[in-house]
Parts: structure tokens; C-alpha cells; sequence
């Protein structure tokens, strides 16, 4: 091969390294993952229940905020609309898993399309408190209103249905689970390439510069929200299939903020760090619970030491390694 | 048979096969020499006292057990876990004990919301679980066949034996009851509307949010209605402003506090207006006398002998320990009534036919083939905010799940 023609080569062989380093590890995982059942306890399969549900929760709240750099601080409720959309669907209807799943998603949906619309009149900081105001609201209405949610009583959760058949432990749920996690995670990656993600990226740069190109700057704000509450209610219509109650407590502004810590260590605005900011501080979380005495303590110098050596967050620099492989 | 009933059949067995089928050997977590109890409570964060002592009590009459040879020849084997007073904790805690640990039965649970979160998966799988110190009445009523609790007292018994203190001991027909408009306010309130019918005594019945910050509204309505006595079935801090507003109405009669509100009663004494307003406040309490009292100076003094370098620092022991003893107390009674051939279906029976005097609770330990709340009883101490003296006798709900 000539001088020239070599030199030409170089980085395309570079990327078919770096697209290999990728493949073999993203191949491995989905077998592991698809596998997970057949070799590990029910409990193993519950906490990877729980993180898929997590990833789609980071994946809603990264497109919001990540991708179209809106705050939002009221994902907790969404989730929770979700959850109990699902499981009043489920008991009240009848509806099958599908049903109850699209039902979740699209009440959370509305709804986030209703906050996407206050949220036109509102940025930064005062956008942040009115969505966290949003959260609260809503879960003082999980925890009073009732006759619907069961209030502090919490709400029991009848078994899911998948063609008549009924879904009661945690390996029953898990294909469902991460079959819808991975549509979700796929969905991510073609909303993020598309014409919408692009739009979504240009309004978080400057609302001026996206409106002055044409972009329609209020619909896309409204997309964000209501996209991302689509995510958060599915991902709640998710935790109906395998969980059996749900308590106002766990759908408060902690969850939000533990939703947004994984969002920002994997990295924000980034599909992957979503992905891998839910797994492993899900992971961390409840690893943890091994070691009651010191954990909270932990947990914080754990995130203390993300954001001073990884502050871009995980995925990028996950990236930078496998590309810096890639180039030996 | 039609394409529908086949595809329903053949996803049935697909995820029969994933969820793996697996038999349920009665003797999990049994072996000749050993028996394995999974033991959960809220060891972090901040609601670790409700939990911490609860569980080192339970564990410290494991030891004891242990150290007399254990239950026909089998030492108790505890495996804790920290469910951290949170649902989704808490099933993880669970789920763990009982598919990675295998234990043949839990022994935990200290937060009643949360602990309600495991009971389907429990029953469905068909593993006894005793209750720490949760009053637990959203998973003890209905009753099952699986779980035990209320060693400290459900709601709904607390709710009845103040009704019965103010019934009885004032010989009271006129009762204003202030409880909270959630699902804990309607629990005691049930077993107080029958302990007054059966003692004919008239409720006058005010429910008020957990999180007010005014109570003269409803303080004025029950003071129109002239009470002989109050009962606070509220948390501390409305609790604290029910008796402050009292002594501004000029109600002078008997306040009864339910336990629910008695955790710091310093705390309580300065939010509540002081002395002055605790000239006629009686406190409800579980224990079967004063904590610190000669009769339950046992369970302090074991504490102190496991746990001496715990016991030496400040706050310690916290003040729910002691009931994590009667609910250990039901676990190796049961093992030990079920016989050396250990199954599950023993032990839950064993459980059922529980009744005896623990020495550390207001009442007896009771269950029975309709009753899954153990303990229905209280006493009674007046309290001035200084000193506390004991009403003799204790004061039982009887009110009982239909």
C-alpha cells in the first residue's frame, strides 16, 4: 500500500477498533443480561429489575434536562403517576401489561405536557422550583387522596397480566422489564440522532439561536417535558409489573434527586451516561446496605470523588478510554 | 382448544420456566444443628432508632437461647439485613433473606408502611415472617397464615385501650378524641368507637392532619362539647399543640397521650406549655411497667452485658429496645413448640396457638386461629412533666378483627 493510501486508512481502522471494542462488550452484556435469570437468585433478579427501571427513569430525565437543558425537579411524580396509572389500570380496568404500560406512560405524559407548558414562561432556577413545587404537590395528592391511592396506607398492586397469564415473581417480570428497557434505551439513541434531538440540543444551547434557525422553540420545550415524562411513567408502570405495593414515601424529592445523581455522574446530556449512571449508582445504593454504619457516608464521599476525577461524568470518559485502546 | 388457549398455555410454561418452579422445601433454611432466621430493620439513616436496639434486643435473646443449647439441639443462626425504614429497601432486604440467604423465617420489620410492602410477596412464597416492633396493622388485617406482629401494639388496640382508660378509670361518658385523618387516625379510631360503645361511652371525634400548625379550630368544638376527658391519639408534635390549646380553652380534666407521641417527652413538655399544662396528663405506655422500673431492670441489665460498649454511649439504649424482645420471645417459643422436626407449617402453627406473659409488655402474647396483632394491652402514668407515677393495672382493647 502506498505512503498516502496508509495514512488514509489509519483513523478508519481506528474507528473499526473502537466500533469492535464496543460491539464485543455491548453483545456480552445483552447475553448476560438475557441469561440473568437462568443463573442467579430471585433477589439478583429483583435489584436488576429495579436498575432497568432506574436506566429508563435516567433516559427520561437526561432528555429533559441532559438533551434540552430544561430543569425539571419533578420526576418522582411522574414516576409515581406512572406507577399508579398502572396499577389502578391493572385493578380498576382490568387492562392487560401493555394496556397498563401505555396507560402509564401516557397519563404521565399529559401531564408533563401540561408542565412543559407553564414552563415556557420560565428558566433556570425558578423553572426548577416551580417543577420541584409540581413534585411536592403531587405527592402530598399520592399521600391524601385516598380513596385512589390508598394515601399513607400505601396501594397494593395486583399481579400483572401477559396474555392471560400472571406475572408473580421477579423472573416472570424480568424479560418484560427488559425488553421494555431496552425499546426505551433504543428509542433514546433515534430520538437523540434525529431532527428532534438536534432540536432539543440547539434550544439548550441559546432559545435565541434555536428560534433564530427556525426551530420551534415552545413545541420543543413541550416535547422535552412531555417526552420525559412518557419515560418516568412507563418506567413506573414497569415497577407495577414485579412490585406488589407502593407507598407515597419512596416518590418524593429523594428519588428525584437520586434520578438526577445518576444522570449526572454518567453524564449529562449523554444516552450512555444515563445508562451507566442508573447500573452503577443503582448498584452502589444497594450495595451499601451491606454496611448500615458507614454508608450514607460512603455514598457521599463516593459521589464527592465522581465530580472532582470524573466531573464530565462516566461516559465520557469510559469513551476516551476505549477510544485511547482503540488508537494502541 | 383455541389458538388463544394455546399461545396463553405456552407463555404459562415459558414463564413458569423463568420464574424457575421452584419447589418449596418446607425445611429451607433447617439443619440438624442450625436454623436460620432472617432478621431486617432500619439500621441506617434517619430512622435507625426505630430499629438498631430493637433488633440487638432480639438478637441478645437469640444468644441466650443459643448459649442454653439452642431449640432441640439447633443453634439460631440470625442474618441481618438493613431495610432503611423504606418500601423498596425493605422488599430488597427481604427478597435477599429469603432467595439468596434462604432463611426458614424473618424475624423484622420496625416500620409499619414499609413492612406492609413485603407482606403479598411473603405470602405468596409462603414464609413466616414475625414482625420486630411494627404495629404493622396494614399487613395484620385481614390476617393470614404468615404474619405476626404487633408486639408493641397495633393501632387499632391503642385507639380501644385509651377509650378503655378514660371508660374505666374516669368513669368518663363524655370523650373527646383528637386522631390524625390518614389511615392510622381511622385504625385507632375503629377499636376506640367500639371500646366506647361497649362501655357507653359518647366519642366526640376531631381528625386532624399530621402536619397542622393550628389547632384552635377543632380544640374549640371539642371544648363547646364540655369532654370529661381528652384522648391525643396524634404524633409529638400536634400532640404538643393539643395540650398547649387545651390549657388556653381553660380544659382542666384528664389528658390521655397516646404512645405514638411520647418518644422524647421533654421535647414534649416544652412545646406543650410547660408544667403548667401538664397538671393532668397521662401518658399511655406498652411496657409492662416505668421504663427503668425493678420489673423490667432484666432487660436493661442484658443489654448492658451484650452490648457493654454500646451501652456506654450517650442515647443508648434507645428507647424502643425492649420490644424486640417479645417478638424474639414468639420466635423460639414457636421453634420450640413446633417440635425437632422442623417445618414451616409447624412453626405457623405453633405461632398461632402463642400465649403467654413476656415480662416486658403491657398485656400477654396472644394470637389465636383470627388474631395476628399480639398485644392489645397498655398502662397508664401520670405525668408532670417532672416525675411519673403509675395508675395500677393495665387497660386491654377489645376490639378484634371480623
Amino acid at each position: 500500500m502506498p505512503p498516502q493510501q496508509a495514512v488514509a486508512a489509519l483513523p478508519a481502522r481506528a474507528s473499526s477498533n473502537l466500533r469492535l471494542g464496543l460491539l464485543v462488550p455491548a453483545v456480552a452484556a445483552v447475553v448476560a443480561l438475557a441469561l440473568l435469570p437462568v443463573f442467579t437468585s430471585g433477589y439478583v433478579v429483583y435489584v436488576a429489575n429495579v436498575l432497568l427501571v432506574y436506566v429508563v427513569l435516567s433516559l427520561g430525565l437526561n432528555l429533559v434536562i441532559g438533551e434540552a437543558g430544561q430543569f425539571s425537579l419533578s420526576h418522582a411524580a411522574f414516576y409515581g403517576i406512572g406507577i399508579y396509572a398502572a396499577a389502578l389500570g391493572n385493578k380498576l380496568l382490568g387492562l392487560p401489561l401493555v394496556g397498563c404500560l401505555l396507560l402509564a406512560g401516557v397519563v404521565a405524559a399529559l401531564l408533563g405536557g401540561v408542565i412543559g407548558t407553564i414552563a415556557l414562561r420560565m428558566r433556570d432556577i425558578y423553572l426548577a422550583l416551580t417543577t420541584f413545587a409540581f413534585g411536592e404537590a403531587m405527592q402530598w395528592l399520592f399521600l391524601n387522596w385516598e380513596p385512589v391511592t390508598g394515601g399513607p396506607n400505601g396501594l397494593r398492586i395486583p399481579p400483572s397480566s401477559l396474555f392471560g397469564v400472571e406475572i408473580l415473581n421477579d423472573k416472570q417480570a424480568y424479560p418484560v422489564v427488559l425488553g421494555v428497557a431496552l425499546l426505551m434505551l433504543g428509542a433514546t439513541v433515534v430520538i437523540s440522532r434525529s431532527r428532534l434531538g438536534r432540536a432539543f440540543r440547539a434550544v439548550r444551547e441559546s432559545d435565541v439561536a434555536a428560534m433564530a434557525m427556525g426551530i420551534p422553540v415552545r413545541r420543543v420545550k413541550i416535547m422535552a417535558f412531555l417526552l420525559s415524562a412518557f419515560y418516568a411513567g412507563v418506567a413506573g408502570g414497569l415497577f407495577a409489573t414485579f412490585s406488589t405495593y407502593i407507598h407515597p414515601e419512596s416518590l418524593g424529592f429523594q428519588t428525584t434527586m437520586t434520578v438526577l445523581t445518576m444522570v449526572v455522574v454518567g453524564g449529562l446530556g449523554s444516552t450512555g451516561g444515563a445508562l451507566l449512571g442508573a447500573v452503577v449508582f443503582g448498584l452502589i445504593s444497594e450495595l451499601l446496605r451491606q454496611a448500615p454504619a458507614v454508608q450514607e457516608m460512603t455514598y457521599g464521599l463516593i459521589l464527592i470523588l465522581f465530580m472532582m476525577f470524573v466531573p464530565r461524568g462516566l461516559a465520557p470518559a469510559v469513551s476516551r478510554w476505549v477510544r485511547g485502546r482503540g488508537h494502541v | 382448544m383455541g389458538m388463544r388457549s394455546v399461545r396463553a398455555a405456552l407463555l404459562g410454561g415459558v414463564l413458569a420456566m423463568a420464574g424457575g418452579l421452584t419447589a418449596l422445601a418446607q425445611e429451607v433454611g433447617v439443619t440438624p444443628d442450625r436454623v436460620r432466621i432472617g432478621m431486617f430493620a432500619p439500621l441506617s439513616g434517619p430512622s435507625a432508632a426505630y430499629g438498631q436496639d430493637v433488633l440487638n434486643a432480639a438478637r441478645m435473646w437469640f444468644d441466650k437461647i443459643n448459649r442454653e443449647g439452642g431449640i432441640h439441639g439447633r443453634q439460631i443462626e440470625a442474618v441481618v439485613e438493613d431495610d432503611r425504614c423504606n418500601a423498596n429497601d425493605l422488599v430488597a432486604a427481604v427478597k435477599k433473606l429469603v432467595e439468596q440467604s434462604n432463611v426458614f423465617a424473618l424475624n423484622g420489620g420496625s416500620c409499619s408502611a414499609a413492612v406492609v410492602a413485603a407482606s403479598d410477596y411473603v405470602v405468596r412464597n409462603r414464609v413466616p415472617l414475625v414482625m420486630l416492633n411494627a404495629s404493622g396493622d396494614g399487613a395484620l388485617f385481614p390476617p393470614n397464615d404468615y404474619i405476626y406482629g404487633a408486639f408493641s401494639i397495633s393501632q387499632h388496640a391503642a385507639g380501644g385501650s385509651a377509650v378503655e382508660f378514660a371508660a374505666r378509670h374516669f368513669n368518663a361518658r363524655r370523650i373527646a378524641y383528637v386522631n390524625h385523618d390518614d389511615a392510622y387516625g381511622a385504625w385507632n379510631l375503629n377499636a376506640a368507637k367500639f371500646q366506647a360503645e361497649r362501655r357507653g361511652a359518647g366519642l366526640n371525634v376531631q381528625s386532624i392532619s399530621p402536619n397542622i400548625t393550628d389547632v384552635t379550630a377543632p380544640m374549640v368544638r371539642l371544648r363547646a362539647a364540655n369532654p370529661e376527658v381528652l384522648v391525643i391519639m396524634t404524633y409529638a408534635r400536634p400532640a404538643a399543640l393539643i395540650i398547649r390549646k387545651a390549657m388556653e380553652l381553660g380544659y382542666r380534666g384528664p389528658i390521655v397521650v397516646a404512645v405514638n407521641a411520647t418518644a422524647d417527652l421533654r421535647q414534649m413538655v416544652a412545646n406543650g406549655g410547660g408544667p403548667e399544662a401538664f397538671r393532668n396528663v397521662y401518658i399511655q405506655e406498652v411496657l409492662a411497667d416505668l421504663p427503668g422500673s425493678a420489673r423490667l431492670q432484666w432487660v436493661y441489665d442484658m443489654y448492658r452485658q451484650a452490648y457493654p460498649q454500646l451501652a456506654s454511649q450517650e442515647g443508648r439504649p434507645q428507647v424502643y429496645m425492649p420490644y424486640g424482645l417479645p417478638s424474639a420471645m414468639s420466635v423460639t417459643r414457636a421453634l420450640e413448640a413446633a417440635g425437632p422436626e422442623l417445618t414451616r407449617e409447624k412453626f405457623l402453627a405453633a405461632l398461632q396457638g402463642l400465649d403467654f406473659d413476656s415480662g416486658v409488655m403491657a398485656g400477654p402474647i396472644r394470637f389465636g386461629p383470627r388474631n395476628r396483632a399480639a398485644q392489645q394491652a397498655a398502662i397508664y402514668i401520670k405525668y408532670d412533666g417532672a416525675t411519673m407515677e403509675r395508675v395500677p393495672g393495665s387497660f386491654a382493647s377489645d376490639w378484634r378483627f371480623e
